[in-house]
């Protein structure tokens, strides 16, 4: 199957008075079409700094220093904001973490869906817009009174689902999906996460699901990634990432979530603290949290790198028996 | 939303009648009366002035006057004025007030649109050079001393380039042979730009549904050509030809009063439409609208500007509030006969049945903006629009 997606190599860095953070540090995956692929990792590593990256979004202080974005085999680095403007949302889209301020306070909803469409099928007439918002609507379980309601009239599950049939309305090709169920109570978390996944099988989109609870990812992804500090640790399938995690890393984050395959054990939390940012080398910086390291890792002597262990299973070459 | 607005009135009125008596009593503290320099006159019989006083009714003790001015407030009943007797105080306000409310509605409505405008593209400028310069240039018109600055601006444009009259209303040397009195060519001007703006707001209003953006466009650029077109034919036929003449003269010497009020005025609405799109720019929404691939006008006008325009609005309406104390200035300066030069004149001469009129007016004015700010502001942020409902 083609991929939709390539990023290879991609680093970016926010310049702020005491340095340089390095969100995105050397990042290579792959998106195939029709996939779903997950991006887990604790708060601050740099999750919605890569999905921000990809749509070259990121803050005006956030800087790309190297790699190459490929979508649908055309580079998007180096593009003009007119050229870009052209891929957002009609090729790549995306349901923020923040969906609660992602709408306009002072527009009707379906006014702002409508909006999107005007922008990239000018041609079409209004009523046929509505009739499509509506249909997106019954998809993700909206009644269509919401069409001319304002923001603050909806719950946040009911802004949540409007933002996901908002991500839809231009028929994009890939979604990235941000956290789409912080702050939301778990029974509708649950409701928008089957949502997600219904609307991605019926559309055939590819899908990129950004989470912090690995246990979301095992349900919805097909290949995954584990970011740790700005950098990818391990990537691979899914099912095997969970069947035999290499990276100690990963291993933490899986014994801190219930488990949802195989046997019950003790819960453990996430020991440490994340690592700051600001202007690191290469090196692993899991050292000094890495329960079994070696004197290379304690004196930080290793660059970090991703090493194949199958065809479908990669892991950072620091921690590949961290056992 | 009607009980909303009933309880306001009640308050309003309320409100009113404090003020009412308030003005009043200030007026008496005022030492002397209008009618002291009798007493100067060695001719006069000296029981005349006492004569005067209990025709006016002013040796009465103050209670009773206060009351009775009140009471015949509410049934409409202003008394004569002193200083022009046969003439009431409304007759001196409905001749005064047009020529200011033209001049200020019209300086109100330049500096808002172009103060919202140069503050947005501040805004969206933000860290450019031109940025800067328009910054420190906006900050400079909002801090000068305003008569300075408006002598400066006479003194230029009226006496170095002679481009512009030195204040005055018109020509006097014009109208000697003029069929016409000043203040009909005046109305009709007042008459003719309402019906323009009016037509301009509906042509928006009509087309606000149009679904593609370049048609709405189109044919909203297509409307205010038409209006100018028209227009222009308003002012070459008929009745309106022979009058064009005299109309322009008015308007000519409008161009100075309007140009320096602008200057003074749009800056405080640049400056705070600055402040607060730079705050908006930082929400979520506008990069939800830079995700789905708008144009970068349309995420300023319509997200972030629309966004940015309610604290700004409602500076605006209290600035409205203030057009007509705020016109003393301006029209001592300008020679401009309206409701500034009445109050200033009515204050200085003790007319005090002028000087109440038009102060009341003020207060009336007031009170209502207040009113008018909270509905609008119920209007452009729907958040509030439904906590006034109850
Ligand atoms: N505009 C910015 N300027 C400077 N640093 C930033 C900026 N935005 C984010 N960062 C830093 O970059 C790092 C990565 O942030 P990011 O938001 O991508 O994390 P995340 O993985 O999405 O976290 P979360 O799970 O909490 O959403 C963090 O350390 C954060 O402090
Ligand atoms: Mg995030």
């Amino acid at each position: 199957m083609s991929s939709i997606l390539e990023v290879t190599n991609l680093s970016m860095h926010y310049e702020t008075i005491s340095g340089n953070v390095d969100a995105v540090k050397d990042v290579t995956f792959n998106v195939k079409q029709g996939e779903s692929f997950g991006l887990v990792g604790e708060s601050g590593c740099g999750k919605t700094s890569v999905a921000m990256t990809l749509l070259q979004l990121q803050p005006e202080n956030g800087k790309i220093s190297q790699g190459s974005i490929k979508f649908d085999s055309n580079e998007m680095i180096g593009l003009s904001e007119n050229e870009l403007r052209k891929i957002r949302w009609k090729g790549m889209s995306i349901v923020f973490q923040g969906a609660m301020n992602a709408w306009n306070p002072v527009v009707k909803v379906g006014e702002q869906i409508r909006e999107a469409m005007r922008e990239h099928s000018p041609n079409n007439s209004k009523s046929e817009n509505t009739k499509k918002i509506r249909e997106l609507f019954e998809m993700v379980g909206l009644d269509e009174s919401v069409i001319e309601r304002f923001p603050h009239e909806l719950s946040g599950g009911m802004k949540q689902r409007a933002m996901i049939a908002l991500a839809l309305s231009c028929d994009p090709k890939l979604i990235i999906a941000d956290e789409p169920t912080t702050a939301l109570d778990v029974v509708i978390q649950d409701q928008i996460l089957k949502e997600i996944r219904k609307v991605q099988e019926v559309f055939g989109l590819s899908l990129i699901y950004i989470s912090h609870d690995i246990a979301v990812i095992a349900e919805m992804t097909d290949n995954m990634a584990v970011m740790y500090a700005g950098s990818i640790v391990e990537l691979g399938k899914t099912e095997e990432i969970f069947k035999d995690p290499k990276h100690a890393y990963t291993r933490m984050l899986l014994e801190s979530t219930p488990s949802i395959i195989g046997e019950k054990k003790k819960l453990r939390s996430l020991d440490g603290e994340p690592p700051t940012l600001i202007n690191n080398d290469n090196k692993c910086l899991f050292s000094y949290r890495c329960p079994n390291p070696t004197n290379e890792c304690k004196n930080r002597e290793l660059d970090m790198e991703l090493i194949k262990i199958s065809s479908s299973h990669y892991v950072d070459k620091c921690c590949i028996d961290c056992e | 939303m009607y009980r909303y607005i009933f309880r306001r009135t009640y308050q309003l009125i309320i409100v009113f009648f404090l003020f009412l008596v308030t003005s009043y009593l200030l007026f008496d503290a005022i030492p002397g009366n209008a009618f002291q320099n009798l007493l100067l006159n060695p001719d006069l019989p000296p029981d005349a002035y006492e004569q005067v006083l209990a025709l006016y009714g002013l040796d009465k003790p103050l209670s009773e006057r206060v009351f009775s001015y009140v009471v015949n407030f509410f049934k409409g009943d202003f008394g004569y004025s002193y200083k022009y007797y046969p003439k009431t105080p409304i007759e001196l306000i409905a001749e005064r007030l047009p020529r200011t409310l033209m001049l200020f509605a019209m300086v109100n409505i330049i500096s808002f649109y172009t103060g919202f405008l140069i503050g947005k593209i501040l805004a969206w400028r933000r860290g450019s050079k031109s940025e800067t310069w328009i910054t420190i240039t906006s900050v400079f018109s909002y801090t000068v001393f305003y008569p300075w600055f408006a002598l400066m601006m006479l003194w230029y444009f009226g006496y170095k380039m002679d481009w512009l009259p030195i204040g005055k209303f018109l020509y006097p040397e014009k109208w000697y042979d003029s069929p016409y009195d000043s203040d009909v060519i005046f109305v009709l001007m007042i008459k003719f730009t309402v019906i323009v703006s009016i037509i301009q707001v509906l042509i928006y209003v009509f087309t606000k549904n149009i679904e593609s953006l370049s048609l709405k466009r189109n044919v909203r650029f297509i409307g205010f050509l038409l209006n100018i077109v028209g227009s222009y034919f308003f002012w070459n036929t008929g009745d309106a030809l022979l009058k064009k003449t005299y109309a322009g003269d008015i308007a000519y010497h409008m161009i100075l009063p309007v140009l320096t009020v602008t200057v003074v005025a749009f800056a405080g609405t640049a400056l705070l439409t600055r402040t607060t799109m730079m705050e908006v720019l930082k929400d979520d929404y506008i990069l939800t609208a830079r995700a789905k691939g708008l144009s970068q006008r349309r995420i300023r006008d319509r997200h972030a500007a629309r966004n940015a325009l309610l604290p700004v609005v409602t500076s605006f309406i209290f600035t409205i509030v203030t057009i007509i104390d705020g016109s003393v200035l301006t029209e001592t300066i300008f020679s401009w006969p309206g409701m500034g030069q009445l109050i200033l004149d009515s204050v200085l001469n003790e007319d005090i049945p002028v000087a109440m009129a038009t102060f009341s007016f003020i207060g009336v004015f007031a009170l209502i903006a207040h009113f008018v700010a909270d509905i609008s502001y119920a209007y452009l942020d729907p958040r509030i629009r439904i906590q006034s409902q109850g």
